[in-house]
């Protein structure tokens, strides 16, 4: 993974300097608290209903096991000895004091992290494939350009006041794992007719209050011109943007107003002026990115294992494991692991600091020293030899960080809800562990096969509800939380956006009601068909005659 | 109000900005002045045949188009911060820049030290700071980071080609 240069560490030791002086400026009187705001948001703080809330930056979703310990220590210090994984591939922490947050990040700094950006109307964390440089059907290896990104947007001096947030995601092949066409800008690894590797564009996607497919701006893009055309498209956007009303500040409001073809024609005008300048991508330098993130010293005889069969054929609860959680890696002998984040009554994407820890010596003995964080708020660890796996999930399983439910119903996308969050219209923890609770028959589960599940405490949807395959929007109903839910989405190359079935649920209706569904779908499924062919394939009048019909 | 020009505090500044109340009745003071772009294209031939240098500042509203086509044309443009989430102002000034633009950029507005850095490097040379926002801590803006990732307005070069 990318390493720090010099310059990488004095400027994040010298974010970290600036904040505290922020900080004490604000606590002193001097720095009015609305302007404090802003810039406090800009460094990943907010202030919520208990306490303030630090985001901590995983770049596209890439930490070094000395970085997790670093985690563990931030959670058992300042925070209630636990952190939250987000869908941006952060960690949030909900505890910490307002005056501590400048020595977290000095901590924090010490191993080459930072908070710079995570929140905050600027260019935030890039996000990609979890599987990136490991999976055999990607185009190219996508980190090294989220890297690139990552400096080139960290403290733009004139993209620092966006109309509002900005996400770039990127997939590194044609099956998007980075839910890229919802981003403001998704970046698709291509090939053209040429043979040459470059990037689709696409701009305009987002969720929120008005969800929106990204469009396709331009089919390709040279890798030298990267930085030059996503500042093209900033610029346009900077200015042209609205500013009055913040919920149709996002770029996909733009996009529409204008047209994609305006848009595009403003935006290549832009670029038509900067693509030849200083900001062209050198080789050297993409080369010397490239160069963080090259294969380990793979084994050769590790696919020359056995043993691995031979567990799998002995015990059933590892090869539910193994079926569920872990992938084909393109080296052979060895797998990705997907630690579940995701266990039976626990708050999704949650983690105690004695996890983050074991989690940490495990990347150390199995798999290169590296963990990645997903989307879907679960972890990865990339690179294991598949006669170390039975080992592997031994211990995560005493860990509680083996429930075998990847990609299945429980494996919900669940942001903190109204228990944490002061943006919330709803709590989403009570309604995931009722979920939870009536869908524990693990075989039930793989019978349904592939569902995700993505649940948002309000419409700003940090959870993506609308391209969960079953998505549920909390709302609130006169001071009463209620369930409104989507079917349909899908956030991967078939990008769609989920329909709303019809009117919202009580709190404690909600896993009936998707008990309802499911047996639509088990009455209705050919054969293996997945959850969301189904719902395509009959459309959503059969779930809505099931849900809403009059109780007998 | 305090006014910043290359990093110097200056007090002998001879530009007015000349306030609502004198544009509404046409009754502009004497020498230098910085009018809204709009009072200056309804008002051009009366601005050019008065003594005294004209200057105009835009907003974020602005439409600048004209402006980037002759900004030599103004001694002085002045780029207006209603608030201080308004971000339009830095590629304002880039784009002027850009356009080859040689006078003096000003900020003027909701100018405070947290930004004081960002405007320099896209290109404002003055900063008109509200003086109960101004302290002498606002020098230390300059220098809070030693390294930057980016080209912009006053070095090109990204960190890749330094």
């Amino acid at each position: 993974m990318y390493q720090y240069n010099q310059v990488d560490q004095q400027l994040v030791n010298e974010r970290v300097a600036s904040f505290r002086d922020q900080t004490r400026r604000f606590l002193a009187g001097d720095l009015p608290e609305d302007e404090f705001l802003a810039l406090r948001l800009m460094n990943g703080l907010y202030v919520q209903r208990h306490a303030p809330m630090l985001r901590v930056a995983v770049p596209y979703g890439m930490m070094s096991s000395q970085q997790m310990r670093t985690l563990a220590h931030v959670a058992r210090k300042w925070d209630k000895g636990y952190g939250h994984f987000t869908t941006r591939t952060n960690i949030q922490f909900n505890w910490p004091k307002l005056e501590d947050v400048p020595d977290i990040l000095e901590e924090l700094a010490k191993v080459q992290m930072h908070a710079i950006q995570t929140s905050g109307n600027c260019i935030r964390n890039t996000t990609t494939d979890q599987f990136a440089g490991i999976i055999a059907d990607e185009i190219e290896d996508p980190r090294p350009y989220c890297e690139i990104i990552r400096q080139w947007s960290s403290l733009h001096p004139e993209f620092a006041y966006l109309p509002r947030k900005f996400k770039i995601a990127i997939s590194g092949g044609p099956t998007d794992r980075a839910a890229s066409q919802v981003h403001d800008i998704g970046l698709h690894i291509v090939k053209n007719d040429a043979g040459e590797v470059g990037f689709e564009v696409l701009v305009g996607g987002g969720l929120g209050r008005t969800p929106v497919i990204g469009k396709q701006i331009r089919p390709f893009l040279q890798k030298k011109d990267l930085l030059s055309y996503l500042e093209a498209i900033i610029r346009v956007y900077n200015l042209k943007g609205r500013r009055d009303n913040k919920y149709k500040a996002r770029i996909k409001i733009l996009v529409n107003a204008l047209g994609i073809d305006t848009f595009r024609e403003l935006v290549e005008a832009e670029w038509e002026q900067i693509k030849d300048s200083d900001l062209q991508l050198t080789d050297a330098e993409i080369a010397r990115v490239q160069g963080f993130f090259t294969p380990f010293d793979y084994e050769a005889d590790a696919a020359n294992d056995t043993s691995l069969e031979a567990k799998l054929a002995e015990d059933e609860t590892f090869a539910h494991w193994f079926r569920q959680n872990t992938v084909e890696h393109k080296v052979p002998g060895y797998r990705a692991v997907i630690v579940s984040l995701k266990a039976h009554l626990v708050a999704k994407g949650d983690i105690t600091h004695q996890q983050m820890d074991l989690v940490a010596d495990l990347a150390d003995k199995y798999s290169f020293g590296e963990i990645r964080s997903t989307h879907n708020q679960n972890l990865v660890l990339a690179d294991v030899r598949k006669q170390d796996l039975y080992a592997l999930w031994q211990t995560l399983s005493e860990a509680n960080l083996a429930r075998a439910n990847i990609n299945t119903l429980t494996d919900m996308t669940v942001c903190p809800g109204g228990d944490f969050c002061a943006l919330a219209n709803a709590k989403t923890l009570g309604v995931a562990d009722q979920i939870d609770a009536k869908f524990e028959d693990l075989d039930y589960l793989y019978d349904l096969g592939e569902i995700k599940l993505n649940m948002s405490g309000c419409i700003n949807a940090c959870s993506h509800h609308h391209v969960g395959h079953i998505g549920i929007l909390g709302v609130d109903k006169k001071g009463e939380d209620w369930y409104q839910i989507t079917l349909g989405g899908s956030d991967g190359e078939d990008a769609s956006l989920g329909k709303v079935i019809g009117k919202a649920v009580a709190a404690d209706e909600v896993a009936d009601t998707l008990e309802k569904v499911l047996s639509v779908f088990v009455e209705q499924r050919i054969e293996d068909e997945r959850f969301i062919d189904c719902v395509r394939r009959i459309g959503l009048t059969p779930f809505k005659e099931k849900v809403y019909a009059p109780a007998h | 109000m305090p006014l910043l020009i290359n990093r110097e505090l200056v007090d002998n500044d001879s530009w007015q900005l000349v306030d609502a109340e004198a544009l509404e009745s046409n009754t502009l003071p004497a020498g230098d002045i910085i009018v809204p772009l709009a009072y200056y294209q309804a008002h051009e031939a009366a601005l050019n045949a008065r003594e005294g240098q004209v200057a105009i500042q835009v907003s974020g509203d602005d439409e600048i188009d004209g402006v980037l086509e002759n900004p030599n044309q103004f001694p002085l443009i002045a780029i207006f911060i209603p608030a201080l989430r308004d971000g339009r102002c830095f590629s304002i000034a880039r784009l002027l820049k850009r356009a080859g633009f040689k006078g003096q950029i000003r900020a003027v507005g909701d100018v405070s030290h947290d930004r004081l850095d960002f405007l320099t490097r896209c290109g404002f040379d003055a900063l008109d700071i509200p003086a109960d926002r101004f302290s002498d801590e606002v020098f230390n803006a300059f220098s809070e980071f030693s390294v930057r990732y980016q080209g912009a307005e006053d070095d090109s070069r990204p960190v890749y080609r330094q």
